[in-house]
């Protein structure tokens, strides 16, 4: 095939020119979608670690401190919603953005436990990659 | 609002059922704006039905330059070289999106070669590389006969169906599946939508009808709906129902005379707007007469006027037009509608479609359709008939448009198919009777909804100015 897609949204943070990737953690119990997330992110210059559950993910995000955390609401142990009320409340992990990326329409329940931003399922690469972006970039500016 | 409000209340534009249009609009329509996308989806029928024409057209209407690719696979059923021939000869074909928005290949020497479990890796590998918006593999059907068990193709379906919900794209599986595959067959049971395309024999020609059988998230028109192959792909005619709302009252009290001035003084002045009236007699009785005196009664008067004839052709009718005083082409100029459809070529589906919309597009308010037994012929399916005059009657009251349909009875029966006279609010029986060598037409009105009228029957002579009732 000699058809190549739009290319992903540019404009990574300086830190990936630098040479010092930046970490997400994915909260994801679907391989398939476990395994695009980590090609997209990838690609666009990421380094990726999963959690194949809630509480794992909490003790990881403790542990690895990674910029951003993107997790589904239906995930074992501790669900999404309740995994970003506890990474916010903890003060070690509150400067942690979070992105809830659901099968469910829960935008609003999202904001309420204090999620940074939404999407809602099937993984679209330019969303997910713009939103990820926005979201160290808004990092950034607060950091100033 | 904040720059975290921003970001989450941007996301919930997401909630309604995005679409993905088909490239036709009576199928969106009968889809209630196309097919969900991000789904998958199955296009069943048996060869020769339409499938990859209707998938084809589809991916033409939404492949655009600044987009994400089109994948179009082929298996076992078609070379792709084969494919693509034909299918040049469509007007949808714009070679400027063939190789480059729209992309053919055939994966059925992979598959052959390496089971069908590479099916998952062929749509990973075009996922993560080409990030396609539409993935059309055909035929899916045909993967089944590379399958060397029954768990081996329900892994994979299941590897596959994960793979295509997790990434957004929309599927199309295409395939030469019957109506009683469907509980046989897997892939049935993870499809979000489900379009059966089918061909009835009928005489001399085929009917194609379309029907959807499933559609996940949304509502739909339900039932099957005619269509022919066009060369610009598939020409949809939606099953025609009844208007969600009754007839406006103040409408159906204003008076229509018909032209025929002793009618209308039985009428006691008229048919009522938008009411339907059925003309029924024996050949020679004078019903097309009588219907066309009714629509050069519509031009007198500037009512916009459609005659529907299944028996004599446009050149026939202008004659006919003319015996009585009245040029065919300043009839037409003045709001005159001719829709003849020669009787080797009736489909109803077809017809019906036609009819509704002239009316809604030029506003008739009188129409004539001569006649109801040629329709009734050339169906298989008499219920389906009645089923589509009941709902286009209906739809002839909410437009305040006046109807008239002729029926030709045999002998002495009012009506043979007596399910017709439901239809009718009017119905005006016209009959001929010999004595030796005399004849007499005679005119009765047998019922008039809504009219004090005659019932008696009456004198009907024509003559050079048309019909006249004593």
């Amino acid at each position: 095939m000699n058809y190549s897609s739009p290319p992903l949204p540019s404009g990574l943070p300086d830190r990936v020119a630098e040479g010092t990737q930046i970490l997400v953690l994915v909260v994801e119990r679907d391989p398939h979608v476990r395994a695009l997330e980590a090609h997209f992110l990838k690609q666009a210059g990421f380094e990726v670690a999963f959690s194949a559950d809630g509480r794992e993910a909490r003790a990881q995000a403790r542990e690895r401190l990674p910029e951003i955390l993107i997790t589904e609401v239906l995930v074992p142990k501790l669900d999404g919603l309740a995994l970003c009320r506890q990474i916010k409340q903890d003060e070690r992990t509150s400067h942690i953005s979070v992105l809830v990326f659901s099968i469910l329409a829960a935008s609003s329940r999202a904001t309420e436990a204090g999620a940074d931003a939404f999407l809602m399922k099937p993984l679209a690469e330019h969303r997910l990659i713009s939103t990820v972006n926005s979201l160290i970039a808004r990092r950034q500016t607060s950091k100033g | 609002m904040s720059s975290t409000e921003a970001s989450i209340e941007g996301s919930a534009g997401q909630l309604p059922l995005a679409r993905l249009v088909t490239g036709n609009s009576d199928l969106d329509a009968i889809l209630f704006g196309g097919f969900p996308a991000h789904s998958i989806n199955i296009l069943m029928g048996e060869p020769g039905s339409g499938k990859t024409i209707l998938a084809e057209r589809l991916m033409f209407a939404n492949a655009t330059e600044d987009d994400r690719p089109i994948l179009f696979f082929t298996t076992l059923s078609e070379p792709v070289d084969k494919v693509v021939r034909y299918l040049q000869q469509f007007r949808f074909y714009d070679e400027t999106k063939l190789g480059t928005v729209i992309q053919y290949s055939s994966i059925g020497q992979q598959l052959a070669d390496e089971g069908v479990g590479a099916l998952i890796e062929i749509l990973r590998d075009a996922i993560v590389d080409l990030r396609p918006k539409i993935i059309v593999i055909d035929s899916f059907k045909a993967i089944h006969d590379l399958s060397t068990s029954v768990p081996e193709m329900r892994r994979m379906l299941y590897e596959v169906a994960g793979l295509l919900t997790a990434y957004e794209t929309t599927a199309f599986l295409v395939g030469e599946y019957s109506s009683d595959q469907i509980s046989i067959y897997p892939e049935f049971a993870v499809a979000d939508s489900m379009v059966e395309l089918a061909r009835n024999k009928l005489g001399s020609r085929d009917e194609r009808f379309l029907r959807v059988l499933k559609l996940r998230g949304s509502d739909y028109l339900e039932g099957q709906h005619g269509f022919k192959i066009t060369d610009d792909g598939l020409l949809v005619f939606p099953r025609l129902v009844s208007p969600l709302h009754p007839p406006a009252y103040d409408l159906m009290k204003e008076r229509v005379p018909t032209g025929v001035t002793g009618l209308d003084k039985l009428l006691n002045g008229g048919l009522l707007r938008g009411r339907s009236t059925f003309l029924i007699g024996q050949t020679g009785s004078g019903k097309t007469t009588l219907a066309m005196q009714f629509v050069m009664e519509g031009i007198r008067v500037d009512d916009p006027c459609l005659y529907v004839s299944f028996e004599e052709n446009p050149t026939q009718l202008d004659l006919q037009l003319e015996a009585y005083g009245l040029d065919g082409r300043e009839a037409h100029a003045r709001g005159l509608h001719f829709f003849y459809v020669s009787p080797v070529e009736l489909q109803i589906d077809s017809i019906v479609a036609t009819i509704y919309r002239t009316v809604k597009q030029s506003n008739i308010k009188r129409i004539v359709m001569d006649a109801v037994g040629d329709l009734l012929m050339t169906t298989g399916d008499a219920s389906r008939l009645h089923s589509y005059l009941y709902a286009l009657a209906q739809h002839f009251a909410v437009e305040a448009v006046t109807s008239i349909f002729t029926y030709e009875t045999v002998g002495p029966n009012i009506f043979t198919e007596t399910r017709m006279s439901a239809l009718a609010d009017n119905i005006i029986l016209l009959s001929i009777q010999f004595e030796g060598r005399r004849a007499q037409r005679t005119l009765r009105v047998v019922k008039a909804r809504g009219i004090a009228h005659d019932l008696n029957e009456h004198d009907l002579t024509i003559t050079g100015r048309g019909v006249e009732v004593g």
